[in-house]
């Protein structure tokens, strides 16, 4: 193995600037598409700006309501500050949340709670305050619920419990997380529903990753095109490691290079886009990796020429980009073509898996090729 | 000694070698001749252990070449095409051969190697280098592991007259100085006449034949 990390490292010493840009394409592109879009979603986002006349519980509850509404930048200011920048035409409308707020809903009154301010340039202002009034009526219409729970509970209950008004708030609170009855959220396959379901992720990180690691482990792979040169084949005849046995070792040294980089890479999401790590996702990670380079090694043996791999290599980059849901959604893909599901080799790792097929089915051929014996008689006579 | 006896070599119903037989001794430098087609690389290939014979049987000092493994560590392989790494410099070329030969050499030993042949250019880059200078390079290559056995298939096609006598000097020394065995493809009569002791001619047509003896050359019979 000595020999072979050695001359590995002549190689690479010739090519080093080619391997790091490869090695590091998938977590740069990664980085920049997320946060290029993330920045593209906070322009696009409507500027609204809300004043905060008194500090309760229920009007601050139901600022960070409008706060976590995907479409709208709330700009906390003061009155003067707000009405200000409306007129600047730098908001897009602005909503006072009047002094008394609260004390008005848990009397269960619903007039004048919140006075509101638009510009003859106003475009989302009646979508955001038919928003803002469908939060407050929930606030009103729960709080209206609670009062008539605790007269019906004085009235008709035995019990010597009494219900407080929190209690029945929270708890109504509760039956409306688990019995929501509109619920629909935009989500990438196989991505965790509940965590998206406010925060309106564009594009899946590690779905995009995914798809760039693809295309660079090809572009890493061409070694073997370049190395398996066929006026170079007959050299290996006559020394202590065969071809094939120098390939697969050389794809082993690469498969640690990997290894090092997805590890880096996992530490860099952890800090960079808050990725938890747990060990599903670490497996997850190895196994994919291991069959990225397998099925590249498999791709540049079958291959002769660079340009054909190369294009091969960008074809199935763009398919697999289109059929794994990483970039764009593809449940109606997949309800109408199930087996798709299967055919992705990004799948498994999407949903923390290990792929096990895949794995089988790369190893069992790269099996095949090693213990195959080449056709000697080539012509040439 | 090399021994090839009543060696055969067919592809499908088209038959390249017909009962080849030859020995070769210790210290010479034998010439293969013949016709495009003929069968000189085949049987180059085959004595490499690269082709297996339709039948036949061929010995290296008494081994037989069943076992090709052991054998090809008695073998040094010149192929007609320069198998080198374009992008490195003569050093990283030998270096990178060596780790991978059998046996271990210094730094010093292979760029010695290089010397002998007049490859003085250690540490240009291959794409600097002369195609004179890339046939030694591609010769030197073989020699790493110190073969007994050196077959070379067209090793100094499309060189300069210099270069042709700088290798051919080399090989006779290699032969006569160390006891090594040379087989060695060329279509240039002439190369061969001045550098061979004895000459295959591979084939039916009798031109070689002619040519040779009208030069006084020995022949080996097949």
């Amino acid at each position: 193995m000595k020999a072979i990390v050695q001359t590995r490292l002549i190689h690479l010493k010739k090519h080093w600037v080619s391997l790091i840009f490869w090695l590091a394409f998938p977590v740069i592109a990664t980085v920049a598409i997320m946060g290029l879009t993330n920045s593209l979603q906070q322009d696009s986002k409507v500027p609204v700006g809300i004043v905060l006349e008194e500090t309760t519980p229920l009007a601050t509850t139901l600022v960070d309501s409008i706060k976590r509404t995907p479409i709208i930048q709330v700009y906390q200011l003061s009155e003067e500050e707000a009405l200000y920048q409306l007129q600047q035409h730098k908001l897009d409308s602005v909503f006072i949340i009047q002094d008394g707020y609260e004390e008005q809903i848990m009397k269960g009154s619903r007039n004048r709670l919140i006075k509101s301010y638009r510009s003859d340039l106003s475009f989302a202002y009646t979508p955001i305050a038919e928003m803002i009034i469908s939060y407050v009526q929930q606030d009103t219409g729960r709080t209206k619920a609670a009062y008539t729970i605790q007269e019906l509970n004085k009235q008709y209950s035995n019990s010597t419990q009494n219900w407080t008004w929190g209690e029945i708030i929270e708890k109504s609170k509760d039956i409306e997380k688990e019995e929501n009855l509109l619920y629909t959220t935009f989500r990438f396959f196989n991505a965790d529903t509940e965590a998206d379901a406010n925060q309106f992720v564009l594009f899946n990180p590690w779905g995009l990753w995914a798809v760039f690691a693809f295309l660079s482990t090809c572009m890493i792979m061409d070694w073997i095109i370049k190395e398996r040169r066929k006026s170079l084949t007959p050299r290996f005849s006559f020394m202590h490691i065969s071809l094939k046995s120098y390939l697969l070792k050389n794809a082993g040294l690469y498969l640690l290079l990997f290894i090092i980089v997805d590890i880096m890479t996992l530490i860099l999401f952890k800090f960079n886009m808050r990725e938890v790590i747990t060990q599903d996702l670490i497996g997850s990670i190895l196994s994919f990796r291991l069959i990225l380079l397998m099925g590249a090694f498999l791709l540049a043996i079958l291959s002769t020429r660079l340009p054909t791999y190369y294009g091969i290599s960008f074809i199935l980059t763009l398919i697999i980009a289109i059929i794994s849901g990483a970039i764009l959604p593809n449940e109606g893909l997949m309800t109408q073509y199930p087996w798709l599901e299967i055919a992705n080799p990004l799948a498994p790792f999407l949903s923390r898996e290990i792929g096990y097929g895949w794995f089988i089915v790369f190893g069992s051929l790269i099996g095949i090729w090693f213990v195959r014996k080449e056709k000697r008689n080539v012509k040439g006579a | 000694m090399l021994k090839v006896h009543n060696l055969s070599k067919n592809y499908g119903s088209r038959s390249v070698l017909n009962d080849v037989s030859f020995n070769v001794k210790e210290g010479e430098v034998i010439g293969l001749v013949g016709e495009n087609g003929a069968g000189k690389s085949t049987l180059l290939q085959i004595l490499a252990t690269l082709q297996r014979p339709t039948s036949g049987s061929i010995t290296l000092y008494d081994k037989s070449y069943e076992n090709k493994k052991k054998l090809r560590k008695e073998i040094g392989f010149v192929p007609q095409d320069i198998a080198i790494w374009d992008e490195f410099t003569v050093e990283e070329n030998m270096v990178f051969f060596e780790k991978l030969a059998w046996g271990n050499k210094t730094k010093d030993q292979l760029k010695k190697l290089c010397l002998d042949m007049k490859l003085d250019r250690w540490k240009e880059p291959v794409t600097s280098l002369s195609g004179g200078m890339k046939r030694k390079l591609n010769i030197a290559i073989s020699l790493i592991h110190d073969p007994n056995l050196l077959l070379l298939d067209e090793p100094t096609v499309g060189i300069d007259l210099k270069s042709r006598k700088e290798i051919g000097n080399y090989l006779q020394r290699l032969a006569s100085d160390k006891g090594k065995i040379i087989l060695y493809t060329s279509h240039d009569m002439d190369e061969i006449i001045t550098l061979c002791d004895r000459i295959v001619c591979i084939g039916e047509d009798p031109f070689y034949q002619d040519l040779l003896q009208k030069a006084g050359k020995s022949i080996i019979p097949v």
